[in-house]
């Protein structure tokens, strides 16, 4: 049986008819066509699928959709806002920790949930707070340098 | 300094904004009307007869399209080297994972009901997953048709046996060179097999149109060697084949070359009417039904003098290709070749060996071989160290490769060499002096490595009347930063703004020929089509300037994308402007470029002639050994690699980053466990342990310059020489911290504990 959900992605409203085992990955990939939520590997080990729920990081992949009813879902494409890229994407940007880009929304994201929690974190707790998004390419320097380039931004601008 | 005006500098990458917005299109994010998945049935088996195939029950399922299995395409063996690759297993299944049968429905849960509802019957057959067993003579024969096969003209399969392919280089008589050894040392060293570990899986859409042509969207790192390699194997002309690449691929390390699942896709497709069918391959499939590295045997014999002067060296090389040969023959010449290290040697011996056994495919995976043998050389060159007395750097400054000097394998003379400068790097910056504390060591290893050689790239550059300009290419951005390199290379070649260029992503209906973006031989090949391009368009914007200014061609300039006479600075046009003063009503200039190594034209075309150029790096490790629990912690590297000229410091830092990493994982705790029916074992993230954040210390990267003469501004490739020196440093290092010496990968807290034990 379908179930009706109510939810906020990204800001806009959506009402959804889905089933019941549908995941939050697959109805934001496909139902949504969001895309910027990547598929790694289906089973919460990699990161790529991370998504912010109320604020907070949780791989999409392992999130049942109707577990998500009433909540407010951010996605990396609700991060920018009126053509204008957050911090951590131009800290991204800035320090080339960008690679081959399919983890990047992922740790892009976990970094979020991190500085809005914690404004000025050690290098350590970032290591934590990104050490669920795997990146193969870039050996996470440069995007442990980006997300404490992006923290000393955000205090910086309040 | 440097009058550049595009090339060295730290730009961001151009694809960096569409990355970070999550707007950036990768394989699976491409949206087709009338899509059908595909699902595949994979063998359970490592080694058995495939007697039958029953699909009568899981034809009937409502939902489903097409089911294909492999007799139905029984004369179609493809691959690179040697043409042994069914796109479904047809009368025997050779390791566990293959490709047996697919089903296309119109969803996927229909399509996996589909796969539970066919029936195999399979007669299993004596397996082998010993590479030294599978030489044996008398061993079971993986394939009985290896005489039949087409392949490569440098390849050399051995006749009724699982070799693939045997390659030897001599040079000088070792023998000989023993004999005049004072001390002759003779180790054994291995590998294990490991995943490359890109986030992205593999993906691929095919369909086929009324004509019989047919399209296939992949993430693909060699779209031209795709469209070849189907074609040749399909039997139809190249232009019945077309390859588009997704924007972006997440990853490939080699892992995404050849024919995978996209042969599986195509004879789906071939019995859907016109319907595109999409095969997306789970993570557990990744693991067991892609490619992996080479598990490897390395035998290494050398003889050197009191003095640390290296007289011989005799190297067995034996790689473990797995069920077919893929890339398999070429990674054995290629590493066979660079094996006796970056060495003066007078005497040389390598013999390698391409095994198959029962085993997942065994392919390209960056470093292509030479990892597996810099293990063995640079290890060696430790044990040698120690024995002599002799400082690890001292020892190797001294056998080092100059300008001028012979390959060890022979067949060229070395240039551009920036070895010594790394291992001098090394040297100053890695405390390689300061007094040793309690288990704490360093350790040091330098290689070098080959590219593929002849191979050919051609390119296209398009300046638009609007003076935009396009890169067509059929590079593959899949995260090593072709496409900024390919547009710092443009925009300074026609001195234009960089904001004024855009690359295209490959389709091999419209861009033109690349052999493929592997081999780190992109920068290299590529650049310098791109380069050869942008002259031939600047030569027709200035011809027609040189109307408009009244002027010889050798008296205009471009600067930042204005045209003016160098004597008259003060007039100045832009290129639209030059452009559409004699194209009113609209038309675009085209430059063509191409690049095609001038090499010795060796006989046998692909992979033939010594490579084009070398690249040279040093690591320098500090670890600190737990003795109590055998854990190995990283403390720093520092990783020195000559990239003849930097193209963009940030992305050879990031390659340099990101090989190290790479190689500390593959060092350390990275392994594919084979169970005893040839199973893999840890088929997920979970159970094969990459490294995270967590597992990352101090990472100095260096960048040496030494141009070569015929990269483009002197600039080689980088990517894959990141991944090589990293396991031997790090072994050396344990070694320095506690006496211990691994020689068989990865280095783990029980084998360092059990040796332990035994000193």
């Amino acid at each position: 049986m379908d179930r009706l959900i109510n939810l906020k992605i990204n800001g806009e409203t959506y009402e959804l008819n889905v089933k019941p085992n549908t995941l939050l990955l697959d109805l934001i990939r496909d139902e949504i066509g969001l895309t910027g939520t990547k598929r790694g590997c289906d089973t919460g080990e990699c990161g790529a699928c991370t998504v912010l729920i109320e604020g907070k990081a949780v791989n999409s992949c392992l999130v049942l959709a109707i577990e998500a009813d009433g909540k407010n879902i951010l996605t990396i494409e609700g991060l920018a806002k009126n053509g204008k890229v957050h911090p951590i994407q131009e800290g991204f940007i800035e320090e080339g920790a960008v690679q081959c880009g399919f983890c990047t929304p992922g740790m892009i994201l976990s970094a979020k949930a991190l500085l809005d929690e914690n404004p000025n974190p050690t290098e350590e707790e970032i290591k934590k707070a990104i050490a669920g998004n795997l990146c193969r390419c870039t050996g996470y320097k440069k995007i442990i340098k980006a997300i404490i380039s992006a923290a000393e931004k955000m205090r910086r601008r309040g | 300094m440097s009058n550049y005006f595009a090339i060295g500098k730290p730009i961001p990458r151009i694809d960096a904004i569409e990355k970070v917005t999550g707007r950036a299109i990768y394989g699976d994010d491409l949206r087709f009307p009338n899509l059908l998945y595909g699902k595949v049935l994979r063998s359970k088996y490592a080694h058995a007869k495939i007697l039958d195939i029953n699909i009568d029950k899981a034809k009937k399922l409502l939902g489903v399209r097409a089911i294909v299995v492999g007799k139905e395409m029984s004369s179609v063996l493809g691959g690179e080297a040697i043409m042994d690759y069914p796109f479904l297993a047809i009368d025997k299944v050779r390791y566990v994972g293959e490709a047996v049968a697919a089903v296309a429905a119109i969803n996927e849960e229909i399509a996996e009901e589909a796969l539970d509802l066919i029936e195999v019957t399979y007669e299993e057959l004596p397996a082998i997953f010993d590479p030294l067993k599978a030489m044996e003579e008398g061993a079971p024969l993986i394939h009985e048709g290896i005489n039949s096969y087409r392949h490569i003209p440098v390849i050399k399969p051995i006749e009724h046996s699982n070799i693939c392919h045997h390659v030897q280089f001599v040079n000088g008589d070792v023998g000989k060179g023993f004999n005049e050894s004072d001390y002759v040392f003779d180790d054994t060293f291995t590998t294990q097999v490991v995943q490359h570990g890109a986030i992205e899986p593999h993906v691929a859409i095919a369909q086929y149109d009324p004509t019989d042509k047919i399209t296939v969207w992949v993430n693909n790192d060699g779209p031209h060697r795709l469209r070849n390699d189907l074609s040749k194997a399909l039997g139809i002309p190249s232009t019945k084949v077309r390859i588009i690449n997704p924007p972006y691929i997440g990853g490939g390390f080699g892992g995404k070359g050849g024919l995978k699942e996209e042969t599986i896709c195509i004879a789906l497709a071939q019995k859907t009417n016109c319907r595109p069918v999409k095969i997306l391959l789970n993570r557990e499939e990744v693991f067991t039904s892609t490619i992996t590295r080479h598990s490897s045997v390395v035998r290494m014999k050398t003889g050197v003098k009191k003095d640390g002067t290296i007289v011989a060296r005799e190297v067995k090389v034996i790689y473990d290709t797995g069920a077919y040969a893929e890339k398999g023959p070429t990674v054995t010449n290629q590493a066979s070749v660079a094996a006796a290290g970056p060495y003066k040697i007078p005497n040389v011996k390598v013999d390698g060996y391409c095994v198959y056994t029962n085993k997942t495919i065994a392919g390209a995976y960056r470093g292509y071989g030479i990892p597996q043998v810099a293990w063995a050389h640079e290890s060696q060159m430790d044990i040698i160290a120690d024995k002599l007395g002799m400082d690890p750097i001292e020892i190797r400054l001294k056998n080092v490769l100059d300008e001028g000097d012979i390959c060890p394998t022979g067949r060229q003379i070395m240039t551009s060499i920036g070895l010594k400068e790394c291992i001098r790097k090394i040297q100053n910056d890695s405390n390689w002096k300061k007094v040793h504390k309690k288990a704490i060591g360093r350790g040091i290893a330098c290689a070098f490595k080959n590219t593929k050689t002849p191979s050919g790239s051609s390119a296209v550059v398009k300046i638009n009347s609007d003076g935009s300009i396009e890169i067509l290419t059929s590079s593959v951005e899949e995260g090593q930063g072709s496409k900024i390199v390919l547009a710092q290379i443009l925009s300074e070649e026609l001195n234009v703004p960089l904001c004024s260029i855009t690359v295209s992503s490959p389709d091999t209906d419209v861009t033109p020929y690349d052999a493929s973006s592997t081999s780190s031989r992109t920068t290299f090949h590529m650049g310098n089509a791109v380069k050869n391009a942008a002259k031939d368009v600047k030569k027709q914007v200035l011809e027609i300037a040189s109307n408009l200014f009244k002027a010889r061609i050798g008296d205009l300039r471009i600067e930042n994308g204005k045209i003016y006479k160098i004597q008259d600075p003060g007039r100045k046009l832009s290129i639209s402007e030059v452009i559409q003063s004699k194209y009113r009503s609209g038309l675009d200039i085209i430059g063509r470029g191409s690049y095609y190594p001038e090499v010795p034209s060796e006989k046998g075309g692909m992979w033939a002639s010594p490579s084009v150029f070398w690249m040279y790096g040093a690591h320098g490790v500090e670890v600190e050994v737990d003795t109590e629990t055998g854990r190995v912690k990283i403390l720093k590297v520092v990783a020195a690699h000559d990239v003849g000229k930097t193209i963009n410091p940030v992305t050879c830092e990031g390659q340099i980053e990101g090989g190290v990493v790479h190689g500390i994982g593959t060092t350390l705790f990275e392994e594919m466990i084979i169970g005893e029916k040839g199973e893999i074992v840890n088929t997920s993230f979970l159970d094969y342990k990459m490294p995270t954040a967590l597992d990352i210390s101090e990472i100095i990267p260096i960048i040496i310059e030494v141009t070569h003469k015929d990269g483009p501004y002197g600039a080689k490739g980088i990517g894959e020489m990141t991944l090589v020196p990293t396991a031997p440093a790090i072994a050396n290092a344990i070694y320095d911290a506690i006496g211990v010496r691994i020689k068989d990968l990865p280095i783990t807290p029980e084998k360092i504990l059990n040796n332990l034990k035994k000193t």
